[in-house]
C-alpha cells in the first residue's frame, strides 16, 4: 500500500475505485460460480444434445465455476494470481460472448450481404490503398521534416475519408439498422450482449493500474498477461479451426459419418476396408478371378507370376489402390521433372551476366497464377486436333522428315487416352512448379561463398567437378527443402486433374484418379466422410513417411554448410 | 590468348542466353496463348494450323446482297485481287471436247444435261476411260462435251467491278484477313457466368483474409518473440509442428464444423477459418526476434504500452516480413479452389469466387475456348499484374520461405 501514497492528491480516489472494483469482482465471480454449476447441470440434463456437445459445454461451464471460485479465494488474499485468473476468465468470457453476440446478430453470415454491395465500395477501397501508399512516400522528402509530416497527414486523411465513404457505399449503416430488430427477436441475443458488456467491464476494471497496484503485480505478471492477450486471437482461432478439427478428423475416421446425421463409432473398419487385400495363387495365369477370389468382397487389382506360379491380388477397395498407384506415379515423375530443370536453370541464372533478374521474373510467373486457370489453358493446348502441343510435335516431325528421318506423326489424344492423360497432367504441373523451385535453388546457390569456387579453380577443378563436388553438396539443405515441399505438393495433387480432365476427372479407365480426388469423391460427392477422413490420414502418414525419409537422407549425406 | 578467352566467354554467355530464352518462351507461351485466344472470334479459335494472333475475315457490302460478303484473294488475268464470295457450292463439271481432250472446261452443271437422259447416258472414251456425254449450254450455244469429274466451286466477284467474275474452290482460297480483337469475349463471359460478382467476391475474401492474417500473425508473432509467459515455448513448437499437416486431413471435420454453425454456402466460411495462420505467426516471430531489445526497453521506460511499441516500433521496421506474408496470403486466398469447391454450393452463383466460376464455366462453354480463356484471364491477370508491380516481394517471399525456414 505504501507505493499508492506517493501521489497524495490522486491516491485516495483511485484507491477507493480499485477497492470498489475488487468488491464487484468478488460478487461477479461468486455469481459465475453459481451460474457455471447451474449451467453444467442444465446441459447434463439436456435431452436433445449430442454426447460430445454435453462433454464440451459441461467441461467449459465447470471450468468457469472452478476458476472463478479459485479467483475469488486469491482475490480475497490479495494475491496477484487472483487478478490473473480473474482477467483470464473474464477475457475468455468476453471473447466467447462477443463471438456469440456477433453470431446471434448474423454478423458472420452477414458477410454475404456485404458481398452483395461490395462492388460499389471497390473504388473507395482502392482509394484507401492509394492514401496509405501516398502517406508512405516520405523518403522522397529526405530531411524536410515538415513536408514529410504533411505527406503523412494527407495520405492518412485520404485513407480515412475513403474508408468512411467505403463504409457508407457498402451499406454498413443499413446493416447496423438491423441490430435493434435482432435484439428484440430473442432473449439469447440480449443475454449474449449483456454478457459481453459485463465480462468486458470486469476485464477493463481489473486491468487498471490501481487494481494492479493492490495486487503488487510485477513486470513479469504484466508481460505474461500481455503475452496471452496478444496471442489469444491467434491461439483461439488456431484451436477452433486447426487443432480441434485435427483431433475431430481422427475421430471421424473411426466413424461412418455422413456429415449430417449422428455418426456411429465403427473402430478401425474404414482403415480395414482401405487396406483389405487378398493374395491367392492361380492355377494358370489367365484363370478367371471369380474362381479364386471371393468376388462379393474383392475386386481384382493385379496379377503377376514369379517362379512359374501365378498369383492374383484382390482388393476390397480397388479404387483406393488405383489412386495410390497413380499418385505415386505422379510424384515419381513430376518431382524430378520440376526439380532437375530448376537446378539446371538456377545454375545458369547464377552466372554473372546481365538480365538474370528478368529471366528469374519470367520463370516465376506460373507460380502466381491459379491452378484452375492454368489447367483450363493447358486443356486447350492439349487439344488433339487444334492444340499447340500436337501442332508443335507435327512441326518437329516435319523437320525430321525434311532432313531425311522418316517419322510418323503420333497425333496423341492426350487427355482422352488412359496412357497419356496422367502424363499430360504431370507435364503441366512440372511446368508450373519449375519457376518456384528455380528461385529457391538460386537463393541457395547465392549463399555458397565465392571463395570455395576460387579455391576449387586454383586446385584445377573443372566446372563439372565444381558442380558435383562443391555446388551440389553445399546445396544440400536447399535441395532437401525443394524436394520435400514438391513431394508434399505432388502427393496432394487434385486441382490440376479435377479441372483439366473435365466432366470425368478420374480420367479414361481411372488413369488420373489421385488420392485427394478419390477422397473428394468419397467425402463430398457420396458423403462417406468417415471413410474420406481415413483416406486423409493414410495420405498424411504417407507424406510424413516421405518427409522423414528425405530428412534422414539429408542428415546422413552429411552436407551441413549453413550460411 | 586474351582474345580467344574472350571469344569463349562470349559464346558461353550466348549459349546461356539461348537456353534461358528457350525456357522463357515455354514459360510465357501458355499465357500468351490465353491472352490472344481470349480476343479471338469464335470461328478463329478452331483453325488448323493454329495461329496465335486473333484475326477476322474482312467482308464487304455489295448492292443486291443483304448480308456482308466475305473477301478472298483470287487471281484475275494474272493479277491478285480481293474478291467477294457471292455464291458458294456451285456444282461444276469438268468437261472436255471429245474431239480435243487436251483443253478442260469448267462449266456449271446446272446448264448441262446428260445426252440420252439420266438412266441411259451416252458414253464416250476419253484418254482410255469411258465417261458420260453431256449437252452443255454456254453463252447461247449448246455443245456436246464429255464430263470428266464434278466439283463444287464458289463464285467470286470483284466488289469494285461486278463484271469481273471467277470460279474457284472456296476451301483452298485464301481469305482476306486482318488482325482484330474481340473484347466482347470478356463482357460475354461476365454475363454468362456472373464473373463480375465472382471477381468482387474474390477481392472481398482476399482483402479480409490478408488483413485478418496480418493482424493475428503480427499479434501472435510479437507474443512469441518478445513476451514471456508460461507454455510459450511448448506452444511455439506445437505451432511449428502443424505447419506441415496437409489441409486434406482437416477438410471433413472443417466441413462438419461449418454445417454445425451454419456457415455452409456462406462467404464467412471462406474468410474466418483462414485468418489464423501458424505459418504467418512463425514468419513474424522469426522477424521480430531480430529487432534489438534496447529500443523496446527504452520505449517501455518512457511509459509506452505493448500495443504502442508494436505499432510504432515493430511494424514500421518489419516491412519485408509483412510484404512476404501479404504476398503469400494474397496468392493463397485468391487462388484457392478445393475449400470453396467443398463448402460453396454449385448453384449459389452469388457466393462463387473466381476459381469456382471457372470450374462451372468449363462445363458450360466447353466449345468456346475464347470465352473460357477470357474467364481464365480474369482470374489470372490481377495477381500477375500485382506480381509485375511488386516482383521483388514475391521472389523474396519465395526464397525466405525456403532458405530460412
Amino acid at each position: 500500500m505504501t507505493t499508492a501514497t506517493v501521489d497524495p492528491q490522486k491516491a485516495p480516489s483511485s484507491e477507493d475505485r480499485a477497492a470498489l472494483w475488487l468488491r464487484l469482482a468478488t460478487i461477479w465471480h461468486a455469481f459465475l460460480v453459481v451460474a457455471g454449476l447451474a449451467g453444467a447441470f442444465i446441459v447434463w440434463q439436456g435431452a436433445d444434445t449430442a454426447v460430445w456437445q454435453k462433454a464440451v459445454f459441461g467441461v467449459l461451464l465447470l471450468g468457469l465455476a472452478g476458476v472463478s471460485g479459485t479467483a475469488v479465494f486469491h482475490i480475497n488474499q490479495r494475491r496477484s494470481r487472483g487478478r490473473n485468473l480473474s482477467l483470464a476468465v473474464n477475457y475468455l468470457g468476453f471473447l466467447f460472448a462477443l463471438v456469440g453476440s456477433m453470431h446471434q446478430l448474423n454478423m458472420f453470415v452477414g458477410l454475404d450481404s456485404l458481398a452483395d454491395t461490395f462492388a460499389r465500395g471497390l473504388p473507395f477501397l482502392a482509394l484507401i490503398f492509394v492514401g496509405l501508399w501516398l502517406g508512405s512516400q516520405t523518403e522522397r522528402f529526405e530531411g524536410d521534416l515538415i513536408r514529410q509530416q504533411q505527406v503523412r497527414q494527407v495520405g492518412r486523411a485520404i485513407a480515412i475519408l475513403a474508408g468512411i465513404i467505403f463504409l457508407f457505399a457498402v451499406g454498413l449503416l443499413d446493416g447496423l439498422a438491423t441490430v435493434p430488430s435482432a435484439l428484440l427477436e430473442g432473449w439469447e441475443t440480449a443475454v449474449f450482449l449483456s454478457a459481453t458488456v459485463f465480462f468486458g467491464l470486469m476485464v477493463w476494471g481489473m486491468w487498471q493500474q490501481p487494481v494492479a497496484d493492490i495486487f503488487r503485480a510485477t513486470n513479469a505478471d504484466s508481460e505474461m498477461l500481455n503475452g496471452y492477450l496478444f496471442l489469444s486471437p491467434n491461439l483461439l482461432g488456431f484451436l477452433i479451426f486447426f487443432a480441434g478439427p485435427l483431433i475431430l478428423s481422427l475421430y471421424v475416421s473411426f466413424t461412418d459419418s455422413d456429415a449430417f446425421s449422428t455418426p456411429n463409432f465403427i473402430g478401425l473398419e474404414n482403415y480395414a476396408e482401405i487396406f483389405n487385400l487378398d493374395l491367392e495363387p492361380l492355377a494358370s495365369a489367365d484363370q478367371l478371378a471369380s474362381e479364386v477370389l471371393d468376388v462379393t468382397q474383392y475386386d481384382e487389382l493385379n496379377r503377376f507370376t514369379i517362379f512359374g506360379q501365378s498369383y492374383i491380388i484382390g482388393a476390397q477397395d480397388r479404387l483406393f489402390w488405383t489412386a495410390l498407384g497413380n499418385t505415386l506415379q505422379f510424384v515419381l515423375l513430376a518431382v524430378p521433372l520440376s526439380v532437375i530443370p530448376a537446378l539446371f536453370l538456377a545454375n545458369l541464372l547464377n552466372s554473372k551476366v546481365p538480365g538474370m533478374r528478368f529471366f528469374r521474373a519470367i520463370y516465376f510467373l506460373p507460380s502466381v497464377a491459379a491452378v484452375v486457370g492454368i489447367a483450363l489453358v493447358w486443356q486447350w493446348l492439349y487439344n488433339a486436333t487444334i492444340g499447340y502441343i500436337n501442332y508443335g510435335i507435327t512441326l518437329v516431325i516435319d523437320l525430321f522428315n525434311t532432313i531425311g528421318l522418316p517419322l510418323t506423326d503420333p497425333q496423341i489424344r492426350w487427355l482422352s487416352e488412359g496412357n497419356t492423360a496422367l502424363l499430360a497432367v504431370i507435364i503441366m504441373a512440372a511446368w508450373q512448379w519449375i519457376g518456384f523451385n528455380t528461385v529457391l535453388f538460386l537463393a541457395g546457390l547465392q549463399n555458397i561463398p565465392r571463395a570455395l569456387y576460387e579455391a576449387a579453380t586454383v586446385d584445377g577443378a573443372t566446372p563439372r567437378q565444381q558442380f558435383w563436388k562443391v555446388t551440389l553438396p553445399l546445396l544440400g539443405p536447399t535441395t532437401f527443402f525443394v524436394v520435400t515441399t514438391t513431394v508434399i505438393q505432388a502427393m496432394q495433387v487434385f486441382e490440376q486433374v479435377f479441372i483439366i480432365m473435365g466432366t470425368n476427372p478420374a480420367g479414361p479407365s481411372n488413369s488420373t484418379l489421385t488420392i485427394v480426388l478419390y477422397l473428394y469423391q468419397k467425402g463430398f460427392q457420396r458423403f462417406e466422410q468417415g471413410y474420406a477422413s481415413a483416406i486423409a490420414w493414410v495420405l498424411f502418414l504417407l507424406i510424413f513417411a516421405a518427409t522423414l525419409v528425405q530428412f534422414q537422407r539429408q542428415r546422413t549425406s552429411g552436407s551441413s554448410y549453413e550460411s | 590468348m586474351i582474345r580467344s578467352y574472350k571469344a569463349i566467354q562470349y559464346t558461353r554467355n550466348g549459349l546461356v542466353y539461348l537456353v534461358l530464352t528457350v525456357f522463357a518462351f515455354f514459360m510465357i507461351f501458355p499465357f500468351l496463348y490465353m491472352l490472344t485466344t481470349s480476343f479471338k472470334e469464335p470461328k478463329d479459335t478452331f483453325r488448323y494450323p493454329p495461329r496465335l494472333l486473333p484475326r477476322e475475315t474482312l467482308t464487304t457490302e455489295m448492292p443486291g446482297f443483304d448480308e456482308p460478303l466475305p473477301l478472298y484473294y483470287g487471281e484475275v488475268n494474272g493479277e491478285q485481287r480481293e474478291l467477294a464470295l457471292v455464291e458458294s457450292n456451285i456444282r461444276i463439271g469438268v468437261f472436255v471436247d471429245p474431239a480435243n481432250p487436251g483443253v478442260e472446261l469448267q462449266l456449271p452443271l446446272d446448264n448441262a444435261e446428260p445426252k440420252g437422259g439420266f438412266t441411259n447416258t451416252e458414253q464416250v472414251v476419253v484418254n482410255g476411260e469411258e465417261v458420260p456425254v453431256y449437252l452443255v449450254t454456254s453463252e447461247g450455244q449448246t455443245q456436246e462435251l464429255a464430263l470428266l469429274s464434278q466439283t463444287a466451286l464458289g463464285r467470286f466477284v470483284d466488289p469494285n467491278d461486278p463484271s469481273v467474275e471467277i470460279l474457284q474452290n472456296v476451301r483452298l482460297s485464301q481469305p482476306v484477313e486482318e488482325l482484330t480483337a474481340r473484347p466482347e469475349n470478356y463482357t460475354d463471359v461476365i454475363e454468362l457466368q456472373n464473373m463480375d460478382r465472382s471477381l468482387s467476391n474474390t477481392i472481398l475474401v482476399t482483402v479480409l483474409v490478408v488483413f485478418g492474417t496480418l493482424t493475428t500473425s503480427v499479434l501472435g508473432g510479437y507474443a512469441f518473440a518478445r513476451l514471456n509467459f508460461p507454455g510459450r515455448n511448448n506452444l511455439f513448437v506445437f505451432y511449428l509442428g502443424t505447419i506441415m499437416i496437409p489441409f486434406v486431413v482437416l477438410v471433413t471435420p472443417m466441413y462438419q464444423l461449418m454445417v454445425t454453425i451454419g456457415w455452409v454456402d456462406k462467404v464467412a466460411s471462406l474468410v474466418i477459418p483462414w485468418i489464423f495462420s501458424a505459418y504467418g505467426t512463425f514468419l513474424m516471430r522469426q522477424f521480430f526476434i531480430t529487432i534489438p531489445k534496447e529500443i523496446e526497453e527504452a520505449a517501455l521506460i518512457d511509459g509506452a504500452n505493448r500495443l504502442q511499441i508494436l505499432m510504432r516500433i515493430f511494424l514500421p521496421a518489419s516491412t519485408p516480413a509483412l510484404a512476404t506474408l501479404t504476398t503469400f496470403t494474397f496468392l493463397y486466398a485468391w487462388n484457392s479452389f478445393f475449400w470453396p469447391l467443398v463448402v460453396i454450393n454449385t448453384g449459389n452463383v452469388d457466393n462463387h469466387v473466381l476459381t469456382l466460376s471457372l470450374n462451372v464455366l468449363r462445363g458450360r462453354a466447353s466449345d468456346s475456348p475464347n470465352l473460357i480463356l477470357a474467364g481464365a484471364a480474369i482470374a489470372i491477370l490481377p495477381p500477375m499484374i500485382i506480381y509485375i508491380l511488386g516482383q521483388r516481394f514475391f521472389v523474396e517471399s519465395a526464397t525466405s520461405s525456403g532458405v530460412k525456414g
